[in-house]
């Protein structure tokens, strides 16, 4: 029995990550309809600050600051250089989106080279309850994302800006008529997808060792999430993450272990076999309950 | 138009004449010869040894006047390419250094796939190949090697995987026992499911099973893992003895400081993690932890002539890494390839094979090294195992005479 609680205690902290990223890639597709794959390089350039940061002798918790607001600035930075100008056509969106991973992930090869990249783990104490070891850093990582997400939640469901930020995406003219500012939401809402990504990566580097290429996984990981989930639906990001993190563990613990990725995958195909809109629902807007 | 044709014949011309200088001087004072590794990618840790173990040879036989062959002496001059850990790169490479640079040998790749893949090339092109490879094995045969065959100008710089295995079975049970309570008896192997992996841990297995060891399970996981707690609390369930990390350093590393928070076994093996990692990165565990260099360490060696090899490599440049020590299986292998032409008089393949065949080198690894009769060395495996908390022994480990039935 304590096997079968450590292997879902395992897969809570890597669906952690996964589910920030699910949540950053649903609410920027659900509320502004850019699909961004660079969203996976996003995390790692988190991960990447977070390693310089802590290399120059910063705390971690300052170093995950940083990363947030670095990748937060970046996301401000493409959005409004690049993303804004593809709004009406997604499709160039995503081909830039494809573009920029390849250029995100040579400019961290040219400065800091492609070997792995780790930090201490900041939290080394390890807890054991009836033959389950917890580990702190995992029990860390699970809290922050739990309170993020939660607050995420309670702003778009319960707050004016929440509200008006729906109302944009139900309907873009008459927003702007009622005199909200449809553009600088659409930009509010990618950079704040962006700061998930950036708090991702630190979180994830916290975890295990990275390297430029880690974005790529992750984010085929948040994709598959958010379309279980169902796209633009915060509860379904935050379900099918967990499922899936999950479900991974399973697998690895009791299955074909090098296959771990395949089952992911196969669930995603199934699911959208079955329910088109995903599990909860998706919209191209946001759906919270 | 005829004004446009003279144009380009006087450029190309002109690119000519500026191209002969270069021509002569490759083929009157230097002889090219070729690194394709992982500088790159996942398989950076092993990769990134050779160009470093092959420049430290060139440097020093040219520094030492050069190579004599003939009548002549000549430079050697490297040609280094990045597989980035990809296949389709290597295969590329190889091809750029064989058909446009004119390479006289290639030295690598690390990864054994690519390697073979390689040979497809390099072969029918009658250049001199040189691998670290234990998969070589599989096609290197009376046939392949005897002259018109497949692979009559490739050369494993490895022992055959039964030796190499089963050198290191024995010596992480023999280091280990002593450091654990209790008999060892259950041995659980986790693999990176590549080519390399699924090849080199089946003979592991067997090699673990000469020694008496109970092996209930290999684990297989993706190449790019870096969560390993769900697979390392499957092999928690088994109850093993001892737990094998086989085969990639980088993971290795990643995998272990997993297994001792979820406290899976009461000890551990590293396969291709040398002592002086342990000792750089201020690495423990709460229990002994063997680890194994391929095939000389440079943390913590035995191997009297070790320690001056490393020190040169070092001071080149090189960086320390987890598998620093796979240089050795190249820069031993210049030396040897420099004598060839220098005994055969002549860089005519076919001549340097039958040199090389006859050849006796003193190198670091070994005192003897030579070639069998299937164009692969034989030497020892140098395995280590750290107490907790506490001293780290080394033992070169001689390699089995026949291979586990």
């Amino acid at each position: 029995m304590e096997i079968f609680i450590q292997q879902i205690l395992n897969g809570l902290s890597i669906a952690s990550v996964i589910t920030l990223i699910a949540v950053g890639v649903t609410l920027i597709f659900g509320l502004t309809g850019i699909i961004n794959f660079a969203h996976g390089e996003f995390l790692m350039v988190g991960s990447i600050v977070t390693w310089l940061a802590v290399s120059n002798g910063w705390g971690f918790p300052l170093a995950l600051c940083a990363a947030v607001v670095v990748v937060a600035v970046m996301g401000f930075a493409l959005e409004r250089g690049l993303f804004r100008f593809t709004l009406d056509l997604p499709t160039n969106g995503f081909i830039v989106s494809l573009g920029l991973i390849v250029v995100l992930q040579h400019i961290v090869i040219l400065f800091w080279n492609a070997n792995q990249k780790s930090i201490p783990h900041p939290l080394t104490k390890v807890w054991e309850v009836g033959g389950v070891r917890i580990a702190a850093v995992r029990a860390m990582v699970i809290i922050v994302t739990a309170l993020v997400v939660t607050l995420t939640f309670f702003v778009i469901t319960r707050s004016r800006y929440g509200r008006a930020l729906r109302a944009s995406v139900e309907d873009r003219d008459t927003a702007a008529l009622m005199g909200i500012p449809v553009r600088r939401y659409i930009t509010g809402v990618f950079v704040f997808g962006s700061a998930l990504a950036g708090l991702g990566g630190a979180l994830l580097i916290a975890l295990f060792p990275i390297t430029p290429f880690t974005g790529g996984t992750i984010v085929m990981k948040g994709f598959a999430v958010a379309l279980i989930g169902g796209l633009g639906n915060l509860t379904g990001a935050v379900a099918a993450g967990l499922i899936l993190g999950i479900v991974e563990g399973f697998s690895a613990g009791y299955g074909l272990s090098q296959w771990t990725d395949a089952y992911s995958f196969a669930l995603m195909i199934l699911v959208l076999l079955i329910r088109p809109q995903g599990l909860f629902g998706g919209t191209s807007g946001p759906r919270i309950t | 138009m005829a004004v446009g044709v003279n144009k380009a014949a006087l450029l190309a011309f002109g690119l000519g004449a500026l191209a002969t200088p270069a021509l002569a001087d490759d083929t009157g004072n230097t002889v090219k010869i070729g690194v394709v590794a992982a500088e790159s990618g996942s398989f950076v840790s092993a990769g990134h040894t050779l160009p470093a173990g092959v420049s430290l040879a060139v440097k020093e036989i040219n520094d030492a006047g050069g190579v004599k062959v003939g009548d002549k002496t000549y430079k050697i001059e490297l040609v280094k390419r990045d597989d980035r850990t990809d296949i389709g790169t290597a295969v590329a490479a190889t091809q750029e250094l064989v058909r446009d640079v004119g390479v006289k040998a290639i030295f690598g790749s690390e990864s054994h796939d690519f390697t073979l893949a390689m040979t497809k090339i390099t072969q029918p092109a009658k250049v001199l190949h040189f691998a670290g490879n234990s998969t070589l094995d599989t096609i290197l045969t009376d046939a392949s090697v005897a002259p018109g065959g497949a692979d009559h100008y490739l050369f494993q710089t490895e022992p055959r995987e039964f030796q190499r295995s089963g050198s290191t079975a024995r010596g992480v049970l023999s280091l280990l026992q002593p450091m654990v309570d209790h008999p060892i008896k259950k041995s659980v192997i986790i693999a990176g499911n590549d080519a390399t992996g699924q090849f080199l841990s089946s003979y592991y297995i067997k090699a673990l099973k000469a020694e008496g060891q109970e092996v209930p399970d290999i684990i297989f996981y993706p190449p790019d893992t870096t969560d390993f707690s769900p697979i390392l609390t499957r092999a928690k369930s088994l109850n093993p003895d001892v737990v094998h990390f086989w085969y990639n350093g980088d993971s290795t590393l990643t995998a272990l400081p997993q297994a001792v928070e979820l406290g899976v076994a009461p000890s551990y093996f590293l396969f291709g993690v040398d002592p002086g990692i342990w000792k750089e990165r201020s690495l423990s565990a709460d229990v002994p932890v063997a680890m194994s260099c391929v095939p000389v360490c440079w943390g913590e060696s035995s191997n009297p002539k070790a320690k001056a090899y490393f020190q040169s490599y070092f001071a080149a440049g090189a960086p320390k890494g987890v598998t620093s020590s796979v240089s050795l299986l190249y820069y031993d292998y210049v030396h040897v390839l420099a004598e060839a032409w220098t005994k055969a008089g002549s860089f005519d393949p076919d001549k340097v094979v039958d040199a090389l065949m006859t050849l006796h080198h003193k190198g670091v690894v070994s005192d003897d090294l030579s070639f069998n009769a299937h164009h692969q060395v034989t030497h020892a495996t140098e395995v280590c195992a750290a107490k907790p908390g506490g001293d780290i022994t080394c033992s070169m480990q001689q390699p089995p005479a026949d291979a586990p039935m």
